[in-house]
């Protein structure tokens, strides 16, 4: 974390070389900004943000592989993030909603200066960015979520909703489990839950969402209690709330 | 309701004066008597003919032999006339009741045969009205079809305009030009002048209702040059064109929007790009056309990529009707639209946008 008189550390992410290139010359103007790092895309742009610990990103909405959005998900929220967009109502409304800074396109430099001044209030504060307020406002209404994003370091892991067996709450992580392997993501279960399909996914406990895909059978295994069996064996408790939601979906 | 009502008494007096002038002038009956069965059975006959209207609209006459129909309208006819003929000769027997009336009965038998003729006959003629009437409703509607036809098909033209200067591109090809203004002014102003040359070809074309393959390829060929500014090496182009294919008539902006889509949705979103890959046969009567291009399968299919594709097919429909196609083949990593038309010539008209932009 940069102190108040230390110089902002800033990543630039833009797919265009043009507009990297562009805001790059304008950051150079602010003698408190050094520009440590520019990606081309939403994975390079993970990476630098777990190598380089940057102080602030300046990021593009759409991008190869992952969006502007999907980055903010898996990079560290103290990372003040300004968003850089040509022009998504969308996206901009998503903004608005959230508080959250963003730059149209093409960037005028008064508003990247006053963009900057209320990055480093943000910073300042410690306030983290609204990660999953913003994530939610920025989905197209009544989209289920198409592939989850899990990073692992500076990796990141894309997992199809379609690979998707079952997720396990645990403590403020969730274990997403997908072909018999699990990868570790720091989001509640419920608001995975609210984004995943409702027709596919179904909270059958406290703790677990099941694809229904992959249910074998359900066994009764002491009065009024119940496991579900998936194809590969598991074995998940079933809460009598979860039951009966299984139930009313298959 | 109204007009009804109105047709309804107009047409009750008409025939009220007939029977009374029969009856008086034939049957030699008291102008009083006269008037006292007409009236009634005018009344009666009147709203006999306005309900003919239902069996002619039950036997239209494009779709029913003219035997059936003879057969229908004359049974009814008769029918109607006996019906009417039994009415007021129980009518005139009432009448012959009344004190000053002897005889009504027999003078309105005696005209019997002659009631039936003129019951049959103006059953027939509002019959033959109905079908007039019912002739002209069916025109005016088909009008009305055929303009609502021509306001959608204006639409959907409108909504394709509308999709194609397209406002990402325009503030994305805005935002090119700021940054190379001060990296490379020349190349700034190259672009400026490859936007400008875009929209006013854009422009011109779109207002007219065919243009030659040509000149839509031209349009398409201005807008990938400001999109490899844009995204440089990782936008190419395969062109594969039959020199036959490019004198056809095709509706203007029909390919431009379908490459802008592989251009935003295909391999603006691959980290190393990728080819778009524009290809036009003529095929004897008609021509294919079909724009191809590789697509990240990871990424899920985005909002708004299909409505580039509806505003296709709207006007191709709106346009050709069955006689043009345009086919999706999605597949993992590629997506491909393909268009087939019928290939009919373009008229030979320049346009001034095109000619200029061809001599710079």
């Amino acid at each position: 974390m940069a102190g108040s008189a230390s110089r902002l550390r800033a990543v630039i992410v833009d797919d265009e070389a043009l507009a990297r290139a562009a805001l790059r010359k304008e950051l150079q103007a602010d003698t408190a900004i050094e520009v440590v790092g520019d990606c081309a895309d939403g994975f390079a742009a993970v990476r630098a943000a777990s190598e380089l610990k940057p102080d602030l990103m300046l990021i593009d909405i759409q991008m190869p592989r992952l969006d502007g959005f999907e980055v903010l998900e898996l990079i560290d929220p103290a990372i003040a993030v300004v968003f850089v967009t040509a022009h998504d109502e969308h996206a901009v409304r998503a903004f608005e909603v959230n508080a959250v800074d963003y730059l149209l396109k093409p960037v005028d430099p008064e508003r990247l200066r006053g963009a900057l001044d209320r990055a480093r209030q943000r910073l300042h504060r410690g306030e983290p960015m609204p990660v999953q307020a913003l994530a939610a406002a920025a989905r197209p209404q009544g989209v289920p979520l198409a592939r989850v994003l899990v990073r692992d370091g500076p990796q990141v892991h894309v997992i199809p909703a379609d690979a998707l067996d079952y997720i396990e709450a645990q403590d403020d992580y969730i274990a997403v489990h997908s072909g018999g392997k699990s990868f570790l993501k720091q989001q509640p279960i419920a608001a995975i839950e609210a984004t995943l399909d409702p027709g596919r996914f179904v909270r059958i406990h406290r703790s677990y969402i099941l694809n229904v895909d992959r249910l074998a059978r359900i066994e009764l295994y002491a009065k009024d209690s119940r496991v579900a069996i998936l194809r590969d064996g598991t074995r998940l408790p079933l809460s009598r709330a979860g039951h009966a939601r299984l139930k009313e979906l298959l | 309701m109204r007009s009804l009502q109105l047709l309804f008494v107009a047409v009750a007096l008409l025939l009220a004066c007939l029977v009374a002038s029969l009856l008086a002038l034939r049957g030699g009956a008291p102008w009083t008597e006269a008037v006292l069965l007409g009236l009634p059975l005018g009344l009666v006959y009147s709203a006999i003919c306005i309900a003919a209207r239902y069996p002619c609209r039950a036997a239209p006459l494009a779709r029913t032999t003219a035997a059936r129909i003879a057969g229908t309208h004359g049974a009814a006819a008769v029918l109607s006339a006996g019906a009417w003929l039994l009415i007021g000769s129980a009518l005139s027997r009432i009448l012959e009741a009344a004190p000053g009336f002897e005889g009504a009965a027999r003078r309105f038998t005696e005209e019997t045969p002659t009631f039936l003729v003129v019951g049959v006959l103006v059953y027939l003629l509002a019959v033959a009205v109905h079908y007039l009437v019912l002739a002209l409703e069916a025109a005016r509607e088909a009008e009305v079809r055929g303009v609502q036809a021509r306001v959608l098909a204006r639409e959907a033209e409108l909504r394709a305009l509308r999709a194609q200067v397209d406002p990402h591109f325009l503030f994305n090809s805005l935002n090119s030009i700021s940054a190379l203004t001060s990296q490379d002014p020349d190349a700034a102003r190259r672009m400026c002048l490859l936007l400008a040359g875009f929209l006013r070809r854009s422009l011109a074309l779109g207002s007219r209702e065919r243009i030659a393959l040509r000149d839509e390829l031209a349009l398409v060929a201005d807008y990938l040059a400001i999109e490899k500014v844009r995204f440089a090496e990782r936008v190419r182009v395969r062109q594969e064109v039959d020199e036959a294919a490019l004198g056809c008539a095709v509706p203007p902006l029909l390919l431009q929007p379908l490459v802008e889509n592989a251009v935003r949705h295909g391999v603006a979103q691959l980290l190393e790009g990728g080819t778009i890959a524009i290809t036009a046969r003529r095929l004897k009567e008609r021509i294919a056309l079909a724009i191809e291009n590789p697509r990240d399968p990871e990424r899920p299919t985005s909002r708004g990529e299909g409505v580039g594709l509806a505003n296709v097919r709207d006007r191709l429909k709106s346009l050709y009707g069955d006689e043009a196609q345009a086919t999706v083949r999605a597949g993992g990593d590629s997506f491909r639209v393909e268009i087939t038309l019928p290939a009919l010539e373009a008229p030979a008209a320049e346009v001034p946008g095109a000619r200029a932009a061809r001599a710079s």
